[in-house]
């Protein structure tokens, strides 16, 4: 899941906390009676990638209250250091669902079935950045030769795979590109990496590295996009094709799919940036297939 | 130096030598303690260093064997301090061969570069070493993996903190031993005042006393307690008490010596009255025999009248001579004339005769006083005939120049023995002669003094010899001896 969304994108004033507070008191009233429901109804295990930032516990907490109200299970959050543990997780049935990447999502397309697409602008989709220092005199991927570059996770589409494709179709081999190439499992570690110097470029989710820009302006800003790849489907909300019509699932789909109409979910979207979700066509993933597709048997 | 040194007085000196030894104490102990301070401190930060680097090795053993350059940053990024006021600067991991694996500053130490030597250089073994000029600690450790060399951490930390301590502390002990050595060197200063304070008031009436006005100590300038002070004033008065009675015993020598040399005078005096007396018991008889004659009783009369006259030249010259505060007055030709009629017999005695020379008449002078001039000159003939041998001849000089008046008395004995020469000219000779003999010439001395005039004695050729009295002209100041 190379979208991942970011930390929490709020603005973080005293007034808006506090207004999130009354809010959580709020809902916490209002729910509390479906909540021997819930528990009777039981848990519906949901999976984040670690690029999800998960020092970013009031995004996590709210969504957490979102879903938990929205669905009326109980919603035992799930995160793991790697895509790869979390995507092994959800194929073999020990999680629900998973906000993933549209990598895993196309590699284990026959065992995956699409939950919902979040929406960023509107649109399912997104873009993977090649980053490079700020004050950096490049102008394609050929300055890049002999760097070190930093990409997001092996299983990440915009944090390895576009690069990796764009590298492969211009018959190069990352290892021998690039003088030293390190994974950092997430989007916003792969700006540090960048921004401090330790890489001199990088691979990473366009979303996170946007929203980021109004986060840590300070820190992004040390980084500057030096090519965007095309526009790619944006990294979904995936179950077990065998759950796939099970009601906790249903629930699930109707929850994400109607957060922008409600109040709380409003508030989780607007901490993701996102503008909601959407039951998209599998469709929208053909761009990263493809991408698959050629480098099949390379990697 | 140190010459220029002893020379100062007391109350500098105390206070400058307590001064000194205060700033070389303080100076000590200010060495010690900074140096037990920047060991204390170079053992904190020992101790804060290992702490850290424990931490950072720990965390990135496992990454450094990876040689995973993103989990090294990531792990010093994350052990970084926050809260002490000591922090790590700049933290570099290496792995084989001093590669750069992370840094905590990659644009100042590129990954997968070799370290720079010059920054290796800066470390100093296992322990801290501080760099004051760049306010900098530096400490290495090596990352060891099952007996291994894998890596090794450094870590620059900024002991700015450490370094302002010092100096605070150093700025706080120079302030307090300044205070304190002032305050010393105060009371030091005070101490010696009040302790040399009686060697003042010593000194004070020790100046007077060679000035020739000693005084005692009063009671009210001794110290309050019984002090060395009280007992040095004592010894002191004593002293000036024992010296106040010499000159008493002194003045009534003189005297002695006075009336002596008139009991002397007497007996010729009685002569220079008896004579004339014969002639006028004669004249009175004549008169009762023939008085009815006019030119009788006429030279009779004159007879008698110079008779008269003769005794009462004696009888003023002796009384001249015993009652000197008459003489005050300048001198004057009579009083040498005075001096002849008064020796006269004591030379007639001896069968003696008087050279007598007197140039010109004298002046009136205020300093020369009649009386102890008078005094001095009859003592110096009174010597002279005692020391000429029967049938001699005995001189008096008097010669008067626009500077001073020199009376020259000659003698023809065997010469003056050494021990009057020395009463006569050494004018630090105190001692007043015991036995009475050379009194006469003591006198001479002492009037001389009073005087301002010079004595010398020499042998004239033709075997006399001549003591010279030279009395200047400009003497405000007349004697009270004589």
């Amino acid at each position: 899941m190379s979208g991942a969304p970011p930390l929490n994108a709020v603005d973080r004033t005293w007034s808006r906390r506090s207004a999130m507070r009354l809010a959580g008191i709020a809902a916490f009233c209002a729910f509390s009676a479906d909540h021997a429901q819930a528990q009777a109804q039981g848990t519906i295990r949901f999976g984040l990638t670690p690029v999800f930032l998960t020092n970013d516990l009031e995004l996590l907490n709210s969504l957490q209250a979102y879903l938990a109200h929205a669905t009326g299970y109980e919603i035992e959050l799930i995160t793991r250091r790697t895509y790869q543990e979390v995507t092994a997780l959800l194929v073999s049935g020990q999680l629900d669902a998973a906000w993933i990447c549209g990598y895993p999502f196309v590699h284990y397309r026959d065992n995956l079935e699409l939950v919902a697409v979040p929406n960023w602008n509107g649109k399912p989709l997104y873009q993977s950045y090649l980053i490079v220092g700020a004050d950096r005199e490049a102008t394609s991927l050929a300055y890049l030769e002999g760097d070190i570059h930093a990409f997001s996770d092996p299983d990440s589409n915009s944090g390895y795979l576009v690069t990796r494709t764009l590298l492969y179709q211009q018959e190069r081999q990352p290892e021998i590109f690039f003088r030293k190439t390190m994974f950092t499992y997430g989007h916003r570690n792969v700006i540090r990496a960048v921004a401090s110097g330790l890489a001199q470029s990088g691979s990473v989710d366009g979303y996170v590295w946007e929203v980021m820009r109004e986060i840590e302006p300070d820190l992004v800003n040390r980084t500057r996009p030096l090519r965007k790849s095309e526009w790619l489907g944006f990294p979904p909300i995936a179950t077990s094709r065998v759950l796939s019509h099970s009601p906790r699932i249903e629930a699930l789909t109707k929850a994400l799919l109607s957060m922008a109409e409600k109040p709380e979910g409003e508030r989780v979207l607007r901490m993701l940036r996102l503008t909601g979700f959407e039951a998209a066509d599998p469709s929208i993933f053909d761009g990263i297939a493809a991408k698959v597709a050629l480098l099949r048997g390379v990697l | 130096m140190l010459s220029r040194l002893r020379r100062l007085p007391l109350t500098v000196r105390v206070p400058m030598m307590v001064a000194i030894l205060m700033v070389t104490v303080s100076g000590l102990i200010s060495e010690r303690v900074l140096d037990r301070l920047s060991k204390t401190q170079e053992t904190y930060l020992q101790r804060l260093a290992s702490a850290y680097l424990d931490g950072v090795v720990a965390s990135i053993t496992p990454s450094v064997l990876r040689e995973d350059s993103w989990e090294v940053f990531d792990g010093i990024e994350r052990m970084k301090p926050s809260a002490d006021d000591i922090l790590p600067l700049e933290t570099v991991v290496t792995g084989k061969k001093q590669i750069v694996l992370a840094s905590s500053d990659p644009m100042a130490r590129e990954t997968l570069r070799p370290l720079d030597p010059d920054f290796i250089g800066a470390f100093n073994g296992a322990g801290v070493r501080i760099d004051a000029n760049t306010r900098s600690g530096y400490v290495r450790r090596d990352i060891i993996y099952q007996n291994q060399l894998i890596g090794a951490v450094y870590a620059v930390f900024d002991v700015s903190s450490l370094l302002r301590e010092r100096r605070q502390i150093l700025a706080t002990l120079f302030t307090t031993n300044t205070l304190l050595t002032a305050f010393l060197g105060l009371i030091g200063f005070v101490t010696v005042r009040r302790m040399v304070r009686p060697m003042h008031v010593l000194e004070t009436h020790m100046i007077d006393a060679a000035a020739g006005s000693s005084t005692l100590i009063a009671d009210s300038e001794f110290p309050a307690a019984n002090t060395e002070a009280a007992s040095v004033y004592r010894a002191y008065n004593a002293l000036v008490q024992s010296e106040m009675e010499r000159q008493v015993l002194a003045r009534q020598l003189a005297e002695e010596e006075k009336l002596s040399s008139l009991g002397r005078l007497a007996s010729g005096m009685a002569h220079e009255i008896n004579n004339p007396l014969g002639g006028l018991m004669n004249a009175v008889d004549t008169l009762r025999l023939h008085g009815e004659r006019r030119t009788v009783r006429d030279s009779s009369i004159e007879l008698i009248q110079r008779g008269l006259h003769g005794i009462r030249e004696v009888v003023e010259a002796a009384l001249a001579t015993y009652r000197p505060e008459r003489l005050a007055r300048p001198l004057a030709d009579q009083d040498f004339a005075d001096l002849r009629l008064l020796v006269r017999p004591e030379l007639r005695r001896k069968q003696q005769r008087l050279d007598y020379h007197i140039d010109r008449t004298i002046d009136p002078e205020p300093g020369w006083p009649a009386g102890p001039i008078r005094q001095a000159t009859l003592n110096l003939l009174l010597n002279a005939a005692a020391a000429t041998p029967e049938g001699g001849r005995v001189g008096l000089q008097v010669m008067v120049t626009p500077g001073e008046l020199e009376i020259a008395v000659s003698d023809q004995g065997s010469g003056m023995p050494d021990s009057a020469r020395s009463i006569l000219s050494d004018r630090t000779n105190k001692q007043i002669p015991r036995d009475g003999s050379g009194l006469g010439l003591w006198i001479v001395r002492e009037i001389a003094g009073d005087l301002g005039a010079a004595i010398t004695v020499s042998r004239e050729p033709g075997s006399d010899t001549v003591v010279r009295l030279s009395v200047p002209r400009t003497i405000s100041e007349v004697s009270k001896v004589a």
